[in-house]
Parts: C-alpha cells; sequence; structure tokens
C-alpha cells in the first residue's frame, strides 16, 4: 500500500529540526523531499550590524560542532581584504584547533551513527573517545564548544604546552586504532547495517554538487585542504580519504580514516610547532573595501564564505554557504529503493547540521 | 588544470569583463549574462557550481554572485538581476536549487524557469524578500557600490 509518511521536524533520529516526507510503497522508500528552515536565525543579516571583531563571536555560533571553522574562514576572508599575513605560529595552532574540531565532529557522528544502528555500547565508546578530544581543546583554548581562538590577523590564545597535548593525543589515537576503527569497519553489526544501504553514485554525486566526506565516499577526490591549501597542510603533506562504494559504509570508512590523518596531522603540527608571534598585530583589525571568497575543508565537507567590505565598522555582506547546504539535498537521491528503516542511518550518514544550514 | 589554461579559457568568453585575478579568486564581471550560457561555459571548464550570494541594491535590482570552484580556485562571477529578475540555474544545475529558493526568501529575486520555487528559509506569514529591507539599511548608504564597482 503507498503512503506519505512526515518525519520530522522534531526528529527521531537526531537532535535538531528539519522533515523528510518520504513516499513509501509498504516497507520500501520511493521517493522523498526534505524541508530546512525550522531553525533559520538571520546570521547573515545580523553580520551587518555587528563590527568585524563582534562578527567572530556571532558566526563561530553559526554551528556548535564546527564553530572554529566559520570563525576561521571569516577571519580567512577579512584577512585576504585587508592583506594580512598570519604568522606562521598562529596558522600552526589554527591547523591544530581545525583539526581537533574535525575528531570532535567526526566522534560526535560517529556516536550517534552507532546510536542510529542500535549498537549502544559502540555509542558509549565513541563518546567516551570523544571526551578525550573536548579535554585536549579545553586545555588548549580554555573551551569545550566555542573556542574562541580566531582573531583577525591570528589567534587568541598560544600553547604552551605542546608536549602535554602530544602525550593526550597519543591517548587517543590508540583508542581510535584499537576500538572506533575496528568497531566500525570490521564489526559483523556494522557492516550488516551499513554496507549497501544509502547509494550515492559517482555521477549523481557530480550532479548534486555534494562535498566533503559524502562526496569522497562516492569517488570524487576532493578536498580542499589539498586542492587549494591553507594554512600549513601542504607542508604537513596532506593525505585525503576517497572511496568508490558511494554507500553508508563507505562515508563511515572515510570518516574512520579522516580521524587517523587528523591525529597525525595534529602530532606533526605539534611537534614543528614554529616560534613566534601568533597574532600579525595587537587591537581591531580596520578591514578597508573590496570582497573576498574563502573556502575551508570543515568536517562536513566545504565551507564557502563570501564577503564584502565597504571600509566601514561592519561587513557590508556575509555570505556563509556551509557543507549541509549542499548536502542534505542529496537525501533525496540516496533513499529511493530503500527499507524505510535505514532512512535514519542515510540520513544519519550525511551528518546533516540544520543550524549550519538554516544559519 | 593549469593557472594560465583557465585564464586564458576565461579571456576568451564573450560575456567575460574585467577579469580580476587574484590569489586564490578570479572575479568576472558579466553584466546582462544569460546565466544558463555562463554555466554552461563554466561547467565545460570542469567548474562546478558552489553557491549564489544575493545582495540586495537599494535600486531594487539584486546583484547576484555565482560562485563557481575550479580545482585550486573560486570563480567568481558578478551580475545583477532586471527587474530583480533573473533565468534560473536549476533546471541544469541541480545545486543551484536551494540557493535560488533562499535568495527569492530573502529578496524576493524572481529565478525565471525554477521547477519548485517553494519556500527554503522563509517562515509562514512572512512575504518573499524578507530580508531586502533590513540587509540595505544595515549597510552605509552608498558604500556597497563603491566597493564593489571593480566587478560589478
Amino acid at each position: 500500500m503507498a503512503y506519505t509518511i512526515p518525519i520530522g521536524p522534531y526528529h527521531p533520529a537526531l537532535e535538531e529540526p528539519f522533515k523528510v516526507k518520504a513516499a513509501c510503497d509498504g516497507e520500501v522508500i520511493r521517493s522523498a523531499v526534505v524541508e530546512v528552515g525550522f531553525s533559520f536565525r538571520g546570521i547573515e543579516l545580523l553580520a551587518q550590524q555587528r563590527n568585524w571583531t563582534e562578527v567572530l563571536t556571532l558566526v563561530e555560533r553559526v554551528c556548535g560542532i564546527c564553530s572554529n571553522t566559520h570563525a576561521m574562514c571569516f577571519s580567512m576572508a577579512a584577512e585576504a581584504i585587508a592583506g594580512i599575513t598570519v604568522p606562521r605560529r598562529a596558522q600552526f595552532i589554527r591547523l591544530i584547533v581545525a583539526e581537533l574540531e574535525r575528531l570532535h565532529s567526526h566522534l560526535l557522528w560517529a556516536g550517534v551513527g552507532a546510536e542510529d544502528i542500535g549498537f549502544a555500547s559502540l555509542f558509549m565508546e565513541v563518546y567516551q573517545a570523544r571526551e578525550r578530544v573536548m579535554d585536549l581543546l579545553e586545555a588548549m583554548t580554555g573551551n569545550r564548544v566555542n573556542y574562541g581562538m580566531n582573531r583577525i590577523g591570528g589567534v587568541n590564545r598560544d600553547i604552551g604546552d605542546p608536549a602535554a597535548a602530544l602525550a593526550g593525543l597519543a591517548g587517543l589515537g590508540e583508542v581510535l586504532k584499537s576500538v572506533v576503527v575496528p568497531a566500525f569497519v570490521e564489526n559483523v553489526t556494522a557492516r550488516s547495517r551499513l554496507i549497501g544501504v544509502g547509494p550515492l553514485g559517482r555521477e549523481e554525486a557530480i550532479a548534486r554538487g555534494v562535498v566533503g566526506p559524502v562526496a569522497r565516499a562516492s569517488g570524487l577526490d576532493m578536498d580542499v585542504r589539498r586542492d587549494q591549501p591553507y594554512l600549513v597542510y601542504e607542508e604537513l603533506g596532506f593525505r585525503p580519504s576517497v572511496h568508490p562504494q558511494g554507500d553508508v559504509f563507505a562515508r563511515v570508512v572515510v570518516r574512520v580514516e579522516e580521524m587517523l590523518e587528523s591525529v597525525r596531522l595534529i602530532d606533526a603540527a605539534l611537534r614543528a610547532l614554529p616560534e613566534g608571534p601568533i597574532a600579525a598585530f595587537e587591537g581591531m583589525a580596520a578591514i578597508p573595501a573590496g570582497e573576498a571568497t574563502i573556502r575551508i575543508e570543515a568536517p562536513r565537507g566545504e565551507v564557502l564564505y563570501h564577503i564584502v567590505a565597504d571600509g566601514g565598522p561592519t561587513p557590508a555582506r556575509v555570505k556563509i554557504r556551509t557543507p549541509s547546504f549542499v548536502n542534505i539535498p542529496a537525501i533525496e537521491a540516496m533513499v529511493p529503493g530503500q527499507q524505510l528503516a535505514d532512512l535514519s542511518i542515510i540520513q544519519a550518514s550525511v551528518d546533516p547540521c540544520i543550524s549550519c544550514t538554516d544559519r | 588544470m593549469t593557472t594560465p589554461s583557465l585564464e586564458t579559457a576565461l579571456a576568451a568568453l564573450p560575456w567575460a569583463r574585467a577579469i580580476d585575478t587574484r590569489p586564490g579568486r578570479i572575479a568576472i564581471a558579466a553584466p546582462g549574462v544569460d546565466p544558463i550560457v555562463m554555466a554552461e561555459a563554466l561547467g565545460g571548464l570542469g567548474l562546478r557550481l558552489g553557491t549564489i550570494t544575493g545582495i540586495p541594491l537599494a535600486s531594487g535590482e539584486t546583484r547576484l554572485v555565482y560562485h563557481f570552484v575550479a580545482h585550486d580556485r573560486i570563480v567568481d562571477v558578478a551580475t545583477t538581476t532586471v527587474g530583480n529578475r533573473i533565468a534560473s540555474l536549476t533546471p541544469r544545475l541541480k545545486p543551484a536549487s536551494w540557493a535560488e529558493r533562499e535568495i527569492h526568501d530573502f529578496f524576493a529575486v524572481d529565478f525565471v524557469g525554477h521547477p519548485d520555487p517553494v519556500p527554503l528559509m522563509r517562515p509562514e506569514g512572512f512575504e518573499p524578500g524578507m530580508l531586502r529591507a533590513p540587509m540595505c539599511a544595515a549597510r552605509r548608504a552608498g558604500a556597497f557600490d563603491a566597493a564593489t564597482r571593480e566587478v560589478a
């Protein structure tokens, strides 16, 4: 019997509000339509009503998970307009925090994913590992979520004891290798729930314009950290993770491999942390008239900021395009022919951030 | 794709004006361009549509910046609506759909030919163009046009 089931906006699988209207035939999904906008806050308008420093605090609240991404991308755009060169030590620190944020994001996602497939013990293991990342971030930045590390021209806080961070990182790396990676990649329960589910082929991925782990799990070899290098990724020899299968399992494997690469990058950056200042100048930045478009690789994929400055105390326009804005619509292409019971993990496999999408 | 070949190819496009090349970004002014012609040309060069930025102008028109992504840089193409209308890219490029729906919600731009122009971000009870007046009001009068003249 054909019927349409509305799931959301108060969602059974995710914390944030969005809606999927799934047209089903029995237990099989025929098509789906995604609706967003329930968390619209008008952040792009608010950004025009605050000075350049205040906007950093504002955009850091676009998302509670990739908060550093937004503050860093905005800073980089302002620096591009003003021609500010960020000191090398600050670039290393930005990379370290960005990769810790990726670990935090991917582990949070892995916990949600484990819960969605009914693997409660794995959820607990993953969240225990995530606490190690939160501890590292708190020790480095003073905060667990919105880190407040970025300023236009550098960072606000130095890493005073890289050795302590290295010790904490080593423990995290061991947990990832011994618990998280095998649990998702080798465990029979996880594999049986993930392999072949929610397919997105390479051609459809290109047509949909997806980014980040979703794109790389469909065989698209793209990662801003390598393609348009920023900070010191090129110097540290970043390696992207790409898998061609295009199913939920491939999206899991990409994120798992990215976590190991993040640990390697943080380790390398902490060991190579150069001496020097952490900011190009003191005081508030004066941004001249101009435009910049900057993209960086957030945990969920490419983030794009387009900033227009008119030489005044506030930005004239701040456009934010988050990875979820282009990845969430691809759910509609992943679900036809899939079991209704798998809708939850298929949605989760995109790692949808509604806070980012709605802004 | 190497740097010279992309720049050369872009310079040969008949609708491209005032190409401004910076590190990581090429900005093209394309007044009056048909977005479909523009998208097909850039798609042929292997570029992907990242998103579209709408900027409401005091004149009632909307400046649109189409952000295309090459392998190693951004190509921004700026144009302006006529009568706050412009052709929709959505029938040819799926990633344009949500971007155009959002710009319609915010600035009331009519994307002619969009197959499903339903609200994306606009809550019930709000008319299209809900951010147009507040965004124009939040900007310094006249300053925006000076800032963007080089690429507009």
